[in-house]
């Protein structure tokens, strides 16, 4: 069992050098990373597996850019994001990560359509408004394109909010437990597609989950617990939850 | 990328019209749009209404008088600049009919005669009123001249060297400048007959009057000719700084709109404030995703800050047709009182309007929304991730600084609206740490109640969830109690306000003058009037005296070169003597008469003539001596009856103009004028049924000249009437303003009390339940909110009334009544409907409201 996780390759997507995390809980400091690295290589898919407040969400975070480590370098796209600000990370997402969240996180007050529309928008290719109705196509809600999120079942929600991840030709998408919210018939379709429209976008993939059987979908499982990232492979060790 | 910005803007602004809080947003911002504009409208057409009348009352919008004849590059300049010009000749001379000769003030006028108003002529069919004066050849007497003369209509007069027909008889004449000084008859002529008449030679006493007809424009660029004039001592009357009569009860009424105007703008900024939170707090979600999809700090706050605008902007226009209409309302209320049509609303207070909503936006909304920017990607992933709202300090100073502003531009006084400004942040200051003991205080006092009853468990429990929230409870408090306490001061100066019109000029005010009463006829005069007349001013004696030399200087030389054209230096004033300072008078600087030394008691009878080695104290009315740059101490002679009494003044005295009571600019002392040749003046109300005096005294004392004041009087108070409708408009707009802070505040506050109610369903809680807790927290809120805008309400109107409004301050009993109790319920009935659809939903929904995006 290799010490550090991290596949070397050519030129990785996404590469943490000893990250940390801690945050401030009153008098005490908390820390949730410690000194964790991984390397994520172009067009691989990477399961991150781990029980409830391990801490999944907040290596997420760091890892997209949406927040800062205390410790620790991390690249994207070959950028050192500590280098950049706020604003800076955040171009650096446009149009190249894309998000599929556990609750969806579609704007209620736009159709499906027009929260497909919202990365391409925030992107340098705003204005292809037949890009995102070949996406609602492909996830078939091509039908639905003018219905506001309300009117969709959770699952429709999810297969827009999936199409909103690819609509933009991201290089990476992060996914946070996409299931986590939908019942299993409906999670299974919801994953099927997810990895269908990876595989053919050839995206590179980072999955947050607590779910063994999603996990074993992908190219590559880690397991996040004592603020580290271990290999783990879930066929091994058994299905289940986390 | 900014056509990106523009698109998701105008998206989401079209869905969000449905939200509440935007809902709040937009009716705050039209009320404030509204009564700005309906204001600048208002006090745009009164202004331009007064300067109408006023002008009638001098005969035209400039009034140019001199002892010659004008020249004509004069009038080239004048029609240059748009003027329309009439000509009219004064002087008095004698007429006579048969064996009866009359001394007469004649006024002749020419064809454009009048420019404003009409005549009111008895040309033997009754009244008429006619738009000109009398052709030439015929002559129209007022009823005094044909008493005295026992003219009939048709019959001829002798004016000078040729004759004219009588053929009216004047009522009233279109322009009321004629005053006091007009002791002789009048004889309205036309300049086609005075060539004729033969009496107008060099050296006879004779003004020349120059009456112009014009825009404020033309008026504005002729000022510079204007004061070329006053310096070569041509008396120029000026439409807007001589306005008659009308005085401090429209200035005050003005003060008085400008006032409510801005606490319907500052209340319609609160109900912004509060909105703008609630609907940051409901947009942070879409910041925090458009954040992650890449969206700059940038292109946040312009999305939204677009969004806003795009609120303003619509509602500045709705507001503004609003205020547009409530013009219209009001000038349909003020129909009688501007006679003439006026020009169109401008564009002026529709630009004033919008730079109010957006004013207000950026004032009140602005920190608020810069929170936005600061919005977290990772709040995508950690719900409890909320930027933390702005500094306290920062949205109050923002908002002060631009209402500060606000004020300014209103009010146009630097030193007001600082004044007013800092006032109100150090009772900010003050009254959010009474807010946070008084809602300590009654929060006590309910957790104190006992009893199982429903209401006092609700009470008990309301109270409990108002201590819960005690910070938001705190700002509601103070949101709300600026609220009543706004709406009472409008209440309460208005009624005020009212009152002291009304007081001042009540019923029986005086609507004659009597002039010209001589000695040998006072007591006389007295005993006429006394059994109709039901009140009477004093009858003061009054000495007609030129003022000859200030300084030791002609008066001409002394004065300031614009008050050299000053009609008190060309006219003889009217003077008079008093013991004790008259009623209405005010000494503003130095000291009133010594009393009379009482050695001299019996030796009045010899010394008859004062001594004339000292001068001679004299009080000067301060607005006569600030135009003519007197001082205390400054010494004036006067010439009376061809002797000459050297004067000092020791004393400025402030007077009512708007009392309808004989006033004089100069007050001697008692035995100083007693020499000279003197008449008495008074003043006296005559009901409508006794005016059959008026003709018996014109027989029975023909030198007595009586002046009716009823038409300026009415007029006055067809003013007041019609101003106090329009104030009453305004205060529904200061309402409804009021209301939409309650609107506003239940909004922001509506998502925590959804979860509240859910859990209190879920604990078993029935729906009368809740609804009585919902409605006696609101209440609880309420009660202490109007308990504070009643104290505020006491401590500013004593505050207002002394400094601003200038009347004497008064306690207000009811309003400790009516504010907390009308609070509690007001709060509580509009608390408890908003509250409504919350009750009706499952408690699940109400528990995941919170979290709703």
């Amino acid at each position: 069992m290799p010490q550090t996780p991290g596949v070397p390759h050519a030129s990785p997507v996404l590469l943490a050098e000893k990250l940390s995390k801690a945050v401030r809980s009153g008098e005490r400091s908390l820390t949730i990373l410690k000194d964790l690295s991984l390397s994520v290589a172009q067009g691989e898919s990477v399961a991150i597996l781990g029980k409830s407040g391990a801490g999944k969400s907040t290596l997420l975070g760091l890892l997209a850019g949406l927040d800062t480590p205390s410790d620790g370098e991390l690249s994207l796209f070959g950028h050192p994001l500590s280098r950049l600000d706020e604003d800076g990370r955040a171009a650096l997402r446009a149009g190249r990560v894309g998000f599929v969240f556990q609750n969806f996180q579609l704007l209620p007050t736009l159709s499906a359509l027009e929260n497909v529309l919202l990365p391409l928008e925030l992107s340098p290719r705003a204005g292809e408004s037949q890009t995102a109705r070949d996406w609602l196509e492909r996830v078939g809600l091509g039908e639905r394109i003018d219905h506001l999120p309300k009117q969709l079942s959770g699952g429709e929600q999810q297969r827009v909010a999936i199409a909103r991840a690819f609509v933009a030709d991201p290089e990476l998408v992060f996914a946070d437990e996409p299931t986590g919210n939908l019942d299993p018939d409906t999670g299974a379709q919801v994953i099927d597609l997810l990895f269908t429209l990876n595989r053919e976008a050839g995206t590179t993939l980072i999955l947050v989950t607590h779910d063994h059987a999603l996990a074993r979908r992908c190219d590559r499982c880690l397991r996040l617990a004592a603020g580290q990232l271990n290999a783990f492979d879930p066929a091994v060790e058994g299905g289940g939850d986390e | 990328m900014s056509s990106v910005n523009w698109r998701l803007a105008g998206r989401s602004l079209k869905r969000d019209l449905r939200a509440a809080d935007v809902r709040a947003l937009f009716v705050a911002l039209v009320l404030a749009v509204a009564a700005a504009t309906m204001i600048a409208f208002f006090l745009d057409r009164l202004e331009r209404g007064l300067e109408r009348q006023a002008g009638q009352m001098l005969g035209g919008d400039l009034v140019l008088e001199q002892r010659d004849p004008f020249d004509d590059a004069l009038r080239a300049t004048l029609e240059q600049a748009g003027f329309v010009l009439s000509d009219q000749v004064d002087l008095v001379s004698m007429i006579s009919q048969g064996e009866r000769f009359q001394p007469t003030s004649l006024k002749a006028v020419d064809d454009v005669y009048p420019h404003y108003g009409v005549n009111r002529v008895d040309r033997g069919e009754g009244v008429e009123e006619i738009s000109s004066g009398p052709p030439a050849g015929q002559a129209w007497a007022d009823p005094r001249l044909a008493e005295l003369l026992g003219l009939t209509l048709g019959e001829r007069v002798q004016v000078g060297q040729t004759e004219l027909a009588v053929t009216g008889i004047i009522e009233r004449e279109a322009d009321q400048s004629a005053g006091f000084g007009n002791f002789n008859p009048r004889l309205m002529i036309n300049t086609a007959d005075l060539d004729a008449t033969g009496l107008v030679q060099p050296g006879s006493r004779i003004e020349f009057e120059l009456l112009a007809a014009g825009s404020a424009q033309a008026l504005e660029q002729v000022q510079p000719l204007l004061s070329r004039l006053r310096e070569q001592g041509v008396e120029v009357r000026d439409v807007r700084v001589d306005r008659p009569q009308l005085g401090n009860a429209l200035a005050r009424a003005e003060s008085y709109l400008s006032l409510a105007g801005l606490v319907a703008v500052l209340l319609a900024g609160v109900a912004v404030a509060m909105s703008t939170k609630r609907y940051v707090e409901r947009h942070l979600d879409t910041a925090a995703l458009l954040r992650c999809f890449g969206a700059s700090q940038y292109q946040l706050v312009t999305i939204f800050g677009l969004q806003l605008l795009g609120l303003a902007l619509a509602a500045s226009l709705i507001g503004a047709l609003l205020g547009l209409a409530g013009q219209a309302l009001l000038l349909w209320l003020l129909v009688q009182f501007i006679p003439l049509p006026l020009p169109l609303p401008g564009f002026m207070p529709l630009g004033l309007g919008v730079l109010t909503a957006l004013a207000v936006l950026v004032g009140f909304a602005g920190p608020t929304l810069l929170r936005i920017q600061q919005v977290s990607a990772l709040k995508v992933l950690r719900r409890e991730l909320d930027p933390l709202p702005p500094a306290g300090w920062l949205v109050v100073g923002t908002a002060s600084a631009v209402f500060g502003a606000l004020l300014w531009l209103y009010s146009g006084s630097v030193s007001l609206a600082l004044g007013l400004l800092l006032g109100g942040a150090v009772v900010l200051g003050v009254l959010w740490v009474a807010s946070g003991l008084l809602l300590g205080g009654v929060l006590a006092l309910v957790a104190r109640l006992s009893g199982a009853t429903p209401w006092s468990q609700a009470l008990r429990l309301g109270g409990r969830q108002l201590a819960r929230r005690r910070q938001a409870g705190r700002g509601q408090l103070l949101a709300f109690s600026v609220t009543f306490f706004a709406m009472a001061m409008i209440v309460l100066v208005r009624g005020d306000l009212l009152t002291t019109w009304q007081s001042q000029l009540p019923d029986d005010t005086p609507n004659y003058f009597a002039i010209n009463i001589q000695p040998s006829e006072r007591e006389a005069f007295e005993a006429a009037i006394a059994p109709s007349v039901t009140t009477q001013s004093a009858l003061y004696p009054m000495v007609r005296g030129r003022l000859v030399e200030i300084d030791g200087q002609a008066p001409r030389e002394a004065v300031p070169e614009s008050a050299r054209g000053d009609g008190a230096l060309r006219r003889e004033l009217n003077l008079t003597w008093q013991a004790v300072l008259p009623e209405g008078n005010e000494i503003v600087a130095g000291q009133w008469f010594a009393a009379p030394r009482p050695a001299q008691g019996f030796m009045q009878e010899v010394e008859a003539t004062p001594e004339t080695d000292s001068p001679v104290p004299i009080s000067v009315e301060a607005g006569l001596a600030e135009r003519l740059g007197l001082t205390l101490g400054d010494s004036l002679a006067f010439s009376v009856g061809g002797d000459r009494i050297d004067t000092r003044i020791t004393s400025l005295r402030s007077l009512d103009w708007d009392t309808f009571k004989p006033n004089f600019f100069v007050i001697f002392p008692p035995e100083s004028l007693e020499r000279f040749s003197h008449s008495y003046i008074t003043a006296f109300y005559l009901p409508e049924s006794e005016q059959g005096l008026i003709r018996q005294l014109v027989r029975d004392f023909p030198g007595v000249s009586l002046l009716n004041v009823e038409a300026i009087l009415g007029q006055v108070r067809d003013v007041l009437g019609q101003v106090t409708r329009a104030v009453e408009l305004i205060l529904a707009l200061v309402l409804l303003a009021g209301i939409s802070v309650l609107y506003a505040a239940l909004t922001a506050s509506r998502p925590v009390r959804a979860h509240e109610s859910g859990l209190l369903r879920v604990f078993g809680a029935g729906n009368r339940m809740i609804s009585r807790v919902q409605g006696a927290e609101y209440a609880l809120l309420g009660l202490a909110s109007g308990l504070m805008g009643a104290a505020l309400a006491e401590l500013a109107s004593a505050a207002l009334y002394l400094y601003w409004l200038d009347l004497t301050p008064r306690p207000h009993v009811a309003l400790w009544l009516v504010l907390p109790l009308g609070g509690a319920l007001l709060v509580g009935v509009i608390g408890h409907m908003l509250s409504y659809s919350l009750r009706r939903q499952a408690p699940a929904a109400s528990l995941g409201l919170l979290g709703e995006a």
